[in-house]
């Protein structure tokens, strides 16, 4: 066995100048959790809840870190824990160097950039996840991200959900679709092109429209991800369109971190969130929602929105609007410690924790005894659906977009799955 | 470097006991898992590494790994939540670190005798939280609440922030299950059945075992206390003008026989100056406010609305200015978060500098609060003035005792550390102030630690002084129990057991 006495070769080994780089830029970041030693993030984490390992947890994430700058650790040794992170956020929001004292030094405890920027690392010193690996290739020979199951993705048919639905190419406003949402539940999709030509919404679809480029950017694939914006920006820009409506919160996050990062000042789109703009339609009463939904549901609240957006009321005021619905509410600081665990690509790598963590979820509504669970995320739905279906009394997982449709009297035909 | 190094078959005896899969050989693993928030040497990170980790489910694995370590002579090391604030958790002599995490199960909630059983891996937040719904609470509750588990509360013999009003771990704790250094399961408690809670039987193993951190054994399941989840909760913030009238105040509120009051707590004037670095809740108070008493009460409405009466009477008649809801309610609320933070350390020039918070603490009486205090914060001047990598945070002080908050206090100080710059210059000279500051707790009739246990570097010197014959005691029982010296050596000077007969292991 190896011990204490390689820990010399180990730091000349891995000292290739870019982990050098990264200490450098991330080493004080690091020192502030690491002496804190609080660990208050652990038990909201949703992979630490299931594994209990400490090398899963924000801390250590940090703290090997520290190690590396010791010469302790090299990336080699550390890149398959940093698997273990949907990047939900939740480790942030419960640090208290963010709670109590992050405003007055304009620090915010940045777990979730620390894990992309190792991932990053990783990538760039050759030490790759191999499910990553083939999913980010798949992303980029068919221009969607393959998604999971066995559906065929190509560019043939990236748009083939919108089928009957009479939507244009090109204008000011463009509605993105999302690559599972254009593959698999093709249904809300559907249910949000069906909402805004009802509300009166003008809006097109983009010529070719290719993966927003963000799971690669959160595996660690930088350059690939931008590769995929700039074809993106430069659709939008050819059909000159200046407001992009995304439905999907990891596109949000992608278009609004991301992006930006990528093309600074020259990024000028406004990109409006669905769940947004339909609270705001319905308050406006551009939206009616008449006809009664009769159901008891509760509320998934997505962790990039919730958790990395602050976005939590514009759904809950939505389900409140709806005729005839039951709605048993759990306050979006509790739902700090949920998710669905398919969020950056732990699915991939480690389908029996989003299988896990996305039944303890399931356990979590069931304890409200209601019938369905909305959640306002497609990537949340598919694992959350599995386990919805796998109960002796299923719970059913609904598409908040797709509730608000039914309200509005949108009947669709069954599309997709 | 004492290195145990773990030949091949021993590796292949652990994979057949816990798996593969909760194995862990590598080296984020290990690193991960050899310190805690105590006082760290980091330039000496690597000397403290165990050499391998399990993760058991259950009490029988954790028999089984601690028997084959009792063969073959290494070093094992329980390990929950990895953060106590003494060495416990970290692994002196390399070894075998069993992480109990995996095993944080709720196996028995009995409403009817108030009862909740549990594996020690679970931590206390995430037990109340399933608890709330049956209208009861477990209510140990440290400044570590949302990260600590029940096993580390065991091993310290943890003191809870509300032990006036519901007692402290070594109270809540009925009785549990250990595996022995030999790997024997037993259960100790008080006597009789895991849900007694007053036995006469026998002599009182549940004491022994409770703060012996982690060289005795390791709990593998816990029996704990239920008690009706408050219906009503009252906080109150008073400010005074010199440290001399808020710590009589403090002594007259500990002492007014309120049985729902919970605990009160004593902020003294450099805490004030640290908070008030830029703590918001501090800087808009006025100049005049040197000091601060937080008191806390919990219980039924009827009982606690006009106990809140008697407290704001008392409050005032004492000197003090009640700071209002906002910092009451909301500081009380966030207790366990607001208190220490690496952002507030400061160098000598006033530059901010990233700072761990170490916190001295030490169990003393009343009357001797004063003057202990003096001291400390001379003892930490001292240590600043010669390397201006430390910074005074402060001192707290808090009512100690199980439902009678009265008598003795967990007193803090609370010492920035700087410490990546630490080099073994100035980790020296910190150890030497901690043996200072233990030192002078004992000078005034106190205990060196009311909480944390008292196993670190420089305190821990004192421990045969502090226990006086009691120390042998202990060495007798440790040889007795841990005969070839496997279970968490190196803590509690208790290697001299075995150096005395010259066999050390």
């Amino acid at each position: 066995m190896t011990q204490h006495e390689t820990q010399d070769d180990r730091r000349s080994a891995a000292d290739n100048g870019l982990q050098a780089e990264f200490v450098e830029r991330w080493r004080d970041a690091a020192y502030n959790c690491y002496s804190s030693g609080h660990k208050f993030c652990r038990e909201v984490c949703p992979v630490m809840q299931v594994t209990r390992d400490e090398a899963h947890t924000p801390t250590a994430f940090h703290a090997n870190i520290v190690a590396m700058e010791m010469g302790h650790l090299s990336v080699e040794d550390v890149a398959r824990d940093y698997v273990h992170c949907t990047q939900c956020g939740a480790c942030e929001l419960r640090c208290p160097n963010t709670l109590f004292t992050g405003d007055f030094y304009r620090f915010r405890t940045r777990t979730v950039e620390v894990v992309r920027a190792m991932r990053a690392l990783a990538v760039d010193s050759g030490v790759e996840q191999e499910g990553w690996k083939r999913w980010v290739e798949l992303t980029d020979r068919s221009r969607s991200e393959p998604v999971m199951g066995d559906i065929e993705v190509s560019q043939d048919h990236v748009a083939d959900w919108a089928r009957g639905l009479d939507i244009p190419i090109g204008g000011e406003t463009l509605l993105f679709c999302d690559c599972e949402g254009a593959f698999f539940r093709t249904s809300t999709p559907r249910a949000a092109a069906r909402i805004l030509k009802v509300a009166g919404v003008e809006f097109g679809l983009m010529q070719e429209q290719w993966c927003c480029g963000g799971p690669a950017a959160e595996m660690g694939y930088v350059e690939k991800a931008r590769s995929f914006a700039e074809h993106n920006i430069a659709d939008w820009r050819s059909v000159g369109a200046k407001r992009i409506i995304v439905f999907d919160p990891h596109d949000y996050i992608t278009f609004t971190e991301d992006y930006p990062r990528y093309f600074g000042d020259d990024f000028d789109f406004e990109i409006v969130l669905m769940v947004e703009l339909v609270a705001e339609l319905v308050r406006d009463g551009k939206l009616e929602l008449s006809r009664p939904v009769e159901k008891t549901v509760t509320y998934h609240d997505a962790c990039r929105l919730n958790k990395r957006k602050g976005i939590h009321e514009a759904p809950r005021e939505i389900l409140r609007a709806i005729p005839g619905l039951t709605f048993k509410d759990v306050d979006h600081v509790t739902q700090w410690s949920y998710c669905s665990g398919a969020g950056a690509g732990l699915g991939i790598e480690r389908p029996d924790l989003t299988a896990e963590i996305s039944r303890r979820r399931i356990e979590r509504a069931a304890e409200l005894e209601v019938d369905a669970l909305v959640s306002a995320c497609v990537w949340s739905e598919r694992p959350l659906s599995e386990q919805g279906g796998k109960r002796a009394e299923p719970i059913e997982v609904l598409d908040l977009l797709e509730l608000v449709a039914q309200s509005a009297g949108l009947d669709d035909e069954k599309v997709g799955s | 470097m004492t290195s145990v190094m773990l030949s091949d078959p021993v590796v292949g005896e652990l994979v057949s006991i816990v798996g593969r899969d909760r194995l862990f050989t590598d080296p984020a693993a290990r690193f991960n898992r050899a310190r805690v928030p105590a006082p760290f040497p980091v330039h000496r990170w690597a000397e403290h590494i165990p050499d391998a980790v399990v993760l058991p489910v259950s009490a029988q694995e954790v028999s089984e790994v601690v028997k084959l370590a009792n063969r073959h002579r290494i070093p094992v090391v329980p390990r929950a939540g990895g953060t106590g604030l003494t060495d416990g958790a970290v692994p002196l002599k390399h070894g075998i670190v069993i992480d109990i995490k995996l095993m944080n199960k709720v196996f028995e909630l009995d409403l009817e005798d108030r009862t909740v059983t549990v594996g020690p891996g679970i931590n206390m937040l995430k037990l109340n939280e399933e608890l709330r719904k049956h209208d009861v609470i477990y209510p140990d509750d440290p400044a570590s609440y949302p990260c600590s588990l029940v096993g580390g509360r065991i091993g310290t013999s943890g003191w809870s922030l509300i032990g006036g009003r519901y007692g402290h771990t070594r109270d809540l704790v009925i009785s549990f299950e250990m595996v022995l250094p030999t790997g024997e399961i037993v259960r100790v408690g008080d006597g009789g059945g895991k849900k007694v809670r007053k036995s006469s039987s026998g002599y009182q193993l549940k004491h022994l075992f409770m703060g012996h951190q982690g060289t005795l054994g390791i709990v593998t399941e816990a029996t704990l206390e239920l008690v009706p989840r408050p219906e009503a909760e009252f906080a109150a913030f008073f400010s005074y003008e010199d440290y001399e009238s808020a710590w009589r105040s403090t002594g007259t509120l500990a002492r007014s026989g309120l049985a729902t009051l919970a605990g009160v707590v004593l902020f003294d004037e450099w805490k004030l100056r640290y908070l008030r670095r830029d703590d918001e809740a501090y800087i808009p108070q006025p100049d005049s406010v040197r000091a601060v008493v937080a008191v806390a009460m919990y219980g039924v409405a009827d009982e606690v609305r006009p106990a809140a009466k008697r407290i704001m009477r008392i409050g005032k008649d004492t000197g003090g200015s009640y700071l209002g809801d906002e910092i009451s309610q909301g500081d009380w609320a966030s207790r366990h978060d607001r208190y220490a933070t690496p952002l507030h350390g400061r160098l000598p020039d006033r530059q901010v500098a990233p700072m761990s918070w170490h916190c001295e603490d030490a169990s003393i009486n009343w009357s001797q609060l004063p003057k202990v205090r003096e001291k400390w914060h001379a003892l930490v001047s001292d240590l600043i003035a010669r390397h201006p990598i430390f910074d005074d945070w402060g001192m707290f002080a808090y009512t100690n005792g199980a439902y009678k908050p009265w008598g003795d206090y967990l007193t803090e100080i609370d010492v920035g550390i700087w410490e990546q710059e630490l080099d073994d210059e100035s980790w020296e000279a910190w150890v030497n102030c901690k043996r200072d500051i233990a030192a002078v707790a004992l000078e005034h009739g106190g205990s060196m630690s009311a909480c944390h246990g008292s196993c670190r570097a420089g305190e821990v010197d004192l421990v045969p002084d502090e226990l006086g014959g009691g120390f042998e005691i202990m060495k007798k029982i440790k040889k007795a129990l841990d005969p070839n010296n496997i279970m968490n050596p190196g803590k509690y000077l208790l290697d001299r057991a075995y150096e005395d007969a010259g066999e050390t292991p």
